[in-house]
């Protein structure tokens, strides 16, 4: 008997190494010694194409950064959801975890699966109509961002926690074992810096949650959920290249549609190709070996699992109504002081439209400055990245963020002009600031001022310091001009808790100027 | 300082200096005690060199002021400190040339250092200083195992008792600057808004954990305090290329001037008092130097302080 490789091996095998390209992309979203990043996790969305297409919607324009995405739906079109199975990093963390979850046996109602293209449907009329939405269901998105805002940081902290502890109080033969290998982790996996994230907790709950979901059915939110998976499931029907049951009378044992883990397999033994993702486990372990992948006929579908007339309607509707509500919101006209964008950022309503809240801008700042807004921006805002200059300012030659950026919502800015890019504008609270409150001497904001001429400068005045004597001390100004908001001298403010220099957004230089058309711009 | 560091320059001050002068001493009647003293009499050595070759500059002062082989024992534990605090490149002279840090790493390991570490706690970003001053690709580009140019690891800060500090009682402090066997300073002369100037003894923030900012509100007497502790075996001002204004980060090349000189000294006030000329400044208009001459840590005096120059 001739022993052959089971065909589930090679899925397994390319899933694996999918997996590691990934992990090693998103590590190597940091700063690597030079300027210009050479490779980065951002690849992963611009070869999405239901990002490409939301994009593409929301901002009318042709994004050139997602061309790769046209490549990945030819696929699609050949060969039906096999990213879904053999690529994406999302399902194999799914099926690497299933051991944890268990066998069961629940019952569902029939027309959870449509639950994919209605949100498929709103997520796009939703983008037409200036409702982003892309980056709260899809699952590169959630995936990298809780990666970004939680796991990744947490392990890094127990990592040094873990060596913190042997570096201090462990024996010296402990430390010869324990320190190489400490720095060995430094150099390949660990984080340079220990990073917070405001919304730590709401990125890794989400990510949590479609792991929870394993519980309720095997890869639930990619039968149910994933909007990526319903648009690549649309293309699947074209597909000439399927896995089919080659017995159209098959005794249906029924083995197969247990086994199924994406539901594809009906009663009768049938294959759906739009819920197929040739995961190939019907081929090997059929008692008769009656399914196949290749060119093969395939069953008559109804599109989209059958949605009704009046849920397709309905949906549209909603998602071309809801964008209306939202835009009635004081800061539509009027942007929150507090929301000071990446420098590079488009114009809000285009930026929104394009950003998919991967996170990924976070993951490469340096100066972990960017973090998930809340609703700064708005509800719809929720996860966008936002500058927070008390906990990281933004570095003066730094352009990382706008060279992740998948889309092209924050631009790729050469040096010299993100160095004249406005993002805020800092100004002094004298009341708290030390030279003016209590007459000492500080100006740690002056010394730190990237630009040059410096925007915050000095001059010595007589004052009275808190004892009532009168001192010289040199009280900082700012040169509005030349300001650009990177916000160091708030991070630097020695003072105890709120800095007494401030960046607010007002003045940002990116409402004045024109969109370019594509994220090279 | 070590107590071995300690008690060697507690021997050598109280002995030497009384019986030269038939006075009793000690640290807190330095001040007018010197000038009652000859002020002919030097009390330190500062080597000045000038010219554009920035290796043979740097072997040069170090010779003049003894050799490498008179501070560097074989087997010792070396720091090099520079100034590599900012984002920016040698030319803007915000941060200590890479070849004169280079050039002073060689020297220990001719001199036989069995170990040389170089590191700075920076203002910006640490990867992007270290690699942009070209501090760090010029010692990887040695290629040699005892010489290493590591970024700062948190773990290793230290709550240090500073014993003679008047304003500042203790502070986080790293642990290899504390250990080392022949700690070498090597600032880059510079302007500062609040010190005036940035030179040895304002370079020590460098290995200083915290909340550093605070320390600004009594900067001299702070800085002074910290030099109390922490005593350089040498100090080495780069003033290659000296920033006159928009200091310390400085980012413009109009406001760097190129003045190709190099010196170094034993003792940090008097090499801080000889670089403050170089901006056409008095040594007594920087605070922080007086304010350590003032607790006996070294003399500004500049006609205590013996010139060696070669240009």
């Amino acid at each position: 008997m001739k022993i052959t490789t089971p065909p589930t091996l090679w899925r397994r095998l390319s899933q694996l190494l999918f997996f590691i390209t990934f992990m090693v992309l998103f590590i190597h979203t940091d700063y690597q010694g030079q300027d210009q990043l050479s490779g980065a996790v951002n690849l992963i969305f611009r070869i999405d194409p239901l990002v490409t297409l939301a994009a593409t919607l929301a901002t009318r324009t042709f994004i050139a950064l997602l061309i790769p995405a046209f490549f990945l739906l030819l696929a699609s079109l050949l060969l039906g959801r096999w990213f879904c199975g053999w690529v994406c990093p999302m399902g194999t963390l799914l099926d690497g975890c299933r051991p944890l979850f268990g066998q069961r046996k629940a019952s569902l109602p029939a027309a959870l699966p449509k639950m994919r293209y209605v949100l498929l449907l709103i997520i796009l009329v939703g983008a037409c109509f200036g409702l982003p939405l892309v980056g709260f269901f899809d699952p590169f998105a959630i995936l990298v961002r809780g990666l970004t805002m939680a796991l990744y940081p947490a392990f890094g902290l127990a990592m040094e926690n873990l060596f913190t502890f042997t570096y201090q109080q462990g024996p010296a033969w402990l430390n010869m074992v324990s320190e190489p290998i400490y720095h060995f982790l430094r150099d390949t996996v660990l984080p340079f810096d220990q990073k917070v994230f405001t919304l730590a907790l709401p990125a890794i709950a989400m990510l949590l949650a479609v792991f929870l979901l394993e519980f309720v059915q095997r890869r639930f939110f990619c039968r149910n959920i994933c909007p990526l998976g319903a648009l690549l499931g649309l293309a699947a029907r074209c597909a000439p290249w399927r896995v089919a049951n080659r017995q159209p009378e098959c005794h249906a044992c029924g083995q197969c549609s247990n086994l199924c883990r994406s539901g594809a397999i009906d009663q009768r033994s049938q294959v759906n190709s739009e819920r197929c993702i040739l995961c190939l486990d019907c081929l090997s372990r059929c008692p008769n070996q009656h399914f196949a992948f290749g060119r093969l006929k395939s069953q008559p579908l109804p599109v989209a699992e059958g949605l009704s007339r009046r849920a397709f309607v309905g949906t549209s509707l909603a998602g071309i109504a809801t964008p209306f509500l939202f835009a009635v919101r004081p800061f539509k006209r009027q942007p929150e002081p507090a929301l000071i964008r990446p420098p590079g950022a488009l114009a809000e309503d285009q930026f929104l439209g394009r950003c998919v809240r991967c996170g990924e801008c976070m993951q490469v700042c340096i100066g972990n400055a960017l973090h998930p807004a809340l609703t700064e921006a708005g509800f719809e805002g929720l996860f966008t990245p936002r500058l927070i200059p008390r906990i990281g300012y933004c570095e003066y030659q730094c352009t990382l963020c706008g060279q992740v950026c998948p889309t092209g919502a924050i631009r790729r800015l050469p040096v010299p002009e993100k160095q004249t890019t406005v993002i805020g504008i800092a100004h002094f609270d004298r009341n708290r600031c030390l030279p003016f409150a209590k007459g000492v001497p500080c100006i740690v904001c002056e010394e730190h001022c990237p630009v040059s001429p410096k925007a915050i400068r000095f001059r010595e005045v007589a004052t009275h310091n808190e004892q009532g004597q009168t001192v010289l001390v040199k009280q900082p100004y700012m040169v509005d001009d030349l300001c650009i908001g990177c916000g160091i001298c708030e991070n630097k403010c020695p003072l105890p808790g709120r800095s007494a220099i401030v960046v607010t957004s007002a003045g940002e230089s990116r409402h004045q100027k024109l969109l370019p058309s594509d994220g090279y711009g | 300082m070590d107590r071995r560091r300690f008690l060697q320059h507690a021997a050598k001050w109280s002995l030497s200096l009384p019986l030269l002068l038939h006075w009793p001493f000690s640290f807190n009647s330095c001040g007018p005690f010197a000038e009652a003293a000859p002020a002919t009499l030097p009390l330190a050595t500062v080597g000045v060199s000038k010219g554009k070759d920035y290796p043979a500059l740097v072997r040069q002062v170090i010779s003049l002021i003894g050799g490498m082989k008179s501070f560097v024992k074989p087997g010792a534990k070396v720091v090099i400190k520079p100034n590599i605090s900012f984002d920016r490149t040698p030319d803007l002279g915000a941060t200590t040339h890479p070849l004169v840090v280079r050039t002073l790493a060689e020297l220990a390991l001719e001199a036989g250092a069995s170990q040389v570490k170089i590191f700075d706690r920076t203002c910006n970003e640490a990867r992007r200083s270290y690699n942009n001053s070209g501090v760090l690709p010029a010692i990887e580009a040695m290629d040699n195992s005892k010489v290493r140019c590591e970024y700062i690891d948190r773990r290793k800060f230290v709550t240090t008792p500073i014993p003679q500090g008047k304003s500042l009682k203790s502070w986080d402090i790293y642990q290899d600057a504390l250990e080392a066997d022949c700690y070498i300073n090597v600032p880059v002369a510079k302007q500062h808004g609040l010190a005036g100037l940035t030179l040895g003894i304002k370079n020590n923030m460098g290995i200083l954990g915290g909340n550093r900012g605070q320390l600004h509100r009594q900067l001299n007497q702070n800085l002074a305090d910290l030099a109390s502790l922490i005593r350089p075996t040498l100090t080495v001002i780069d003033a290659t290329r000296i920033l006159l204004r928009n200091g310390p980060s400085g980012g413009r090349l109009k406001d760097v001037k190129v003045s190709d000189t190099v010196l170094a000294s034993t003792d940090p006030v008097a090499a801080d008092a000889f670089a403050t000329m170089l901006f056409d400044l008095a040594p007594h208009q920087i605070g922080s130097t007086v304010a350590a001459a003032d607790m006996g840590l070294g003399t500004m005096d500049l006609n205590r302080i013996r010139r060696i120059e070669r240009i």
